[in-house]
């Protein structure tokens, strides 16, 4: 099986334009770009993918010792990169894949040209002096809130989203099927992300970076954001109006515009 | 009669009080409309909540990071979203298990504009639903007890034999598999019986079968049966007793003193033969069906005999090892041969888990397990 496979690469715009690489981040899958994309897909290479776990990506390919930590999807990213051959990357990272994507340019910062991450966060628990909006008593929250929306994920369904891919009409039908994952492997994605700890890992960076923080966001607050642009050498900030975790969709055009104007700098 | 005057409800009313509850709110949460069916299950009144809370805000934190990483993003891809599990943080502290349903509305421009969600208590269904998911956790858990405590035992230790496995569990749906593993001594205290097997299935019911046909395995080796007696029977017991229908297995004797090793391989990976001097070869001679593979069949139950050259190691495994999705069988097998050829002079301690290690695939997601034994090493040179 090929990473392209397992990882349900989508290309789009031109071919030999400078690869864009958009990551999501934990919750759905590549469609949190829909409204992004299409703007870059003029003079760019787009490449979109989905975790394993995730969207149309092969869950089989799962394994709990390689995805336990975020360097095992950063590790991902960079198979992707090597098998598609791209070089000169911007790499687009929301939520937690904009940690993901820094693993990855740390550890091949040749590959990468710039990253955009949109509302980065290196830990989501508090720690001492950092503030990082959570408690570890909130994730287990959010651990029952998935046990309790996960049992309409029925091992009867399981085949029918997976095996269709390739038919993705079927997939609309099956409502909330953007966010669906298997409940396992969504429960292990949601302890790494929440649970890890990246802050060191921010000086080994030295890719340029813009980070993108938006208003009144619960998961990255600002502080977070502004811990990451002060630890990010050769980062750029942009606070947007846009409300919330997702600006990717609540607000494409101004989170569009943000990044257009960063890679026109 | 019926009462036409309560059929005739004004629309404020149903809206007032629906069965369920009710709320509208602007794009980013702030709550702009909420009826008196919410205000009563929360014990919110609608002065606090209008103009001044975002829904989210009401939702205990963990529900809180859930809407922003599935609900949200949900409503606005496909202008809906039903059936989501919540809790709401009622005015006294309690928690309000709830399920929501929101649709999106737009403008004449399509651009969106308001939330309007309903609200739908769900109390009882969420207790019997953590029941269910208890249930479900506990019997993972039991079938991992059980799968460890079967495979927990001691190996024989004698002069002359060096014995080493290496099991790793199967990762697929996290539930264990069925893949076992033992080594005994026979009852006259120097021929090592040796089983590698694999079971049909996961979950407690394979760990069940593989403890039965472990024990099987055990009492009719120790009637001195021979190892194409001993499958013929173990095949019966399967027959009999309904279980372990087209398990996997090989069953070998390794006599200590005369090298000898008799085998009988049941539909199962070939053993794996290393003899000093020699490339390490596959053994495809003992040969027959998975257990009960025939319903009514009386197909023999074939087996080998040969004598081993002093230091001469024979392995036995799982598919896990060397089966690979979108991969010929013939490669994962050549894979094998190669990996122990290179490392054929080390000790089975070393071996064992090298070997394993080599193979070892991010893609496997299925048991591995890797059993060694080589005879009369110490022999050498006397």
């Amino acid at each position: 099986m090929s990473v392209a496979e397992r990882n349900n690469v989508v290309e789009h715009g031109d071919p030999r334009g400078q690869p864009i690489v958009f990551a999501h981040g934990f919750g759905c899958d590549q469609n949190m770009w829909r409204f992004v994309w299409p703007a870059f897909a003029g003079e760019r290479r787009v490449i979109l993918f989905d975790h394993v776990g995730a969207g149309g990506s092969d869950a089989g390919a799962y394994n709990p010792e390689r995805y336990g930590s975020l360097q095992g999807y950063a590790g991902d990213v960079l198979e992707i990169c090597h098998e598609l051959e791209l070089t000169d990357v911007v790499f687009v990272g929301h939520s937690v894949s904009a940690m993901i994507g820094a693993l990855a340019a740390a550890a091949e910062p040749e590959r990468f040209a710039r990253l955009v991450l949109v509302g980065p966060s290196p830990r989501y628990v508090d720690d001492g002096d950092y503030v990082g909006g959570f408690t570890r008593e909130d994730v287990d929250g959010l651990l029952e809130s998935m046990d309790a929306n996960y049992l309409g994920w029925s091992s009867a369904m399981a085949p029918v989203i997976m095996a269709n891919a390739d038919r993705p009409q079927l997939g609309k039908e099956l409502t909330n099927s953007f966010c669906r994952a298997d409940p396992e492997i969504a429960r292990r994605f949601a302890r790494v992300t929440f649970l890890s700890d990246n802050r060191a890992d921010l000086a080994r960076v030295r890719t340029p970076s813009l980070v993108l923080q938006c208003a009144d966001d619960v998961i990255a607050p600002r502080a977070v954001g502004e811990y990451v642009h002060a630890r990010l050498a050769g980062s750029r900030l942009v606070l947007l109006e846009a409300t919330g975790h997702c600006p990717n969709l609540s607000a494409p055009e101004e989170t569009v515009a943000a990044i257009a104007a960063y890679l026109a700098s | 009669m019926i009462d036409d005057t309560l059929l005739e409800d004004a629309a404020e009313d149903l809206f007032e009080d629906a069965p369920c509850g009710y709320l509208s709110t602007r794009l980013d949460g702030t709550i702009v409309k909420v009826n008196r069916t919410f205000e009563s299950w929360t014990g919110r009144d609608r002065g606090e909540l209008l103009g001044r809370t975002r829904f989210q805000e009401l939702l205990a934190p963990g529900a809180r990071i859930y809407h922003e990483t599935h609900y949200a993003p949900l409503l606005r891809m496909q202008g809906e979203v039903r059936g989501i599990a919540v809790e709401i943080l009622c005015c006294d502290g309690a928690r309000l298990p709830a399920l929501i349903n929101s649709v999106l509305r737009h403008d004449a421009e399509g651009r969106p504009q308001v939330i309007r969600t309903t609200v739908f208590d769900a109390s009882d269904r969420r207790r019997y639903e953590q029941e269910l998911l208890r249930a479900r956790r506990r019997e993972q858990e039991i079938a991992r007890e059980l799968q460890r405590g079967m495979l927990s035992g001691e190996l024989p230790e004698a002069d002359g034999l060096e014995l080493d496995v290496a099991y790793r569990p199967g990762v697929a749906g996290m539930e264990v598999g069925g893949d076992w593993y033992d080594a005994f001594w026979l009852d006259d205290g120097e021929t090592v019986g040796l089983v590698v097997g694999d079971v049909v299935g996961r979950g407690i019911g394979a760990a069940a079968t593989m403890g039965q046909l472990r024990s099987a395995v055990r009492a009719l080796a120790s009637t001195g049966l021979g190892p194409a007696a001993l499958v013929t029977a173990l095949d019966e017991y399967a027959r009999r007793h309904g279980v372990g229908r087209m398990t996997t297995l090989v069953y070998a004797e390794l006599g200590l003193a005369s090298r000898r090793l008799r085998y009988a391989v049941a539909g199962h990976p070939p053993p794996l033969l290393v003899v000093p001097g020699e490339e390490p070869c596959l053994v495809w001679d003992g040969r027959s069906l998975p257990l009960d593979a025939h319903r009514v069949s009386a197909h023999g139950r074939g087996e080998a005999i040969r004598v081993l050259a002093p230091g001469s190691a024979i392995l036995l495994y799982t598919d896990g090892l060397v089966e690979r999705r979108a991969r010929p069988l013939d490669e994962g097998l050549d894979d094998l041969l190669r990996e122990v050829a290179a490392r054929r002079a080390e000790p089975v301690a070393g071996l064992v888990p090298a070997v394993v290690r080599a193979l070892q695939d991010a893609e496997n997601t299925d048991d591995v397990c890797l059993l060694a034994a080589r005879v009369g090493a110490r022999a050498v040179g006397c």
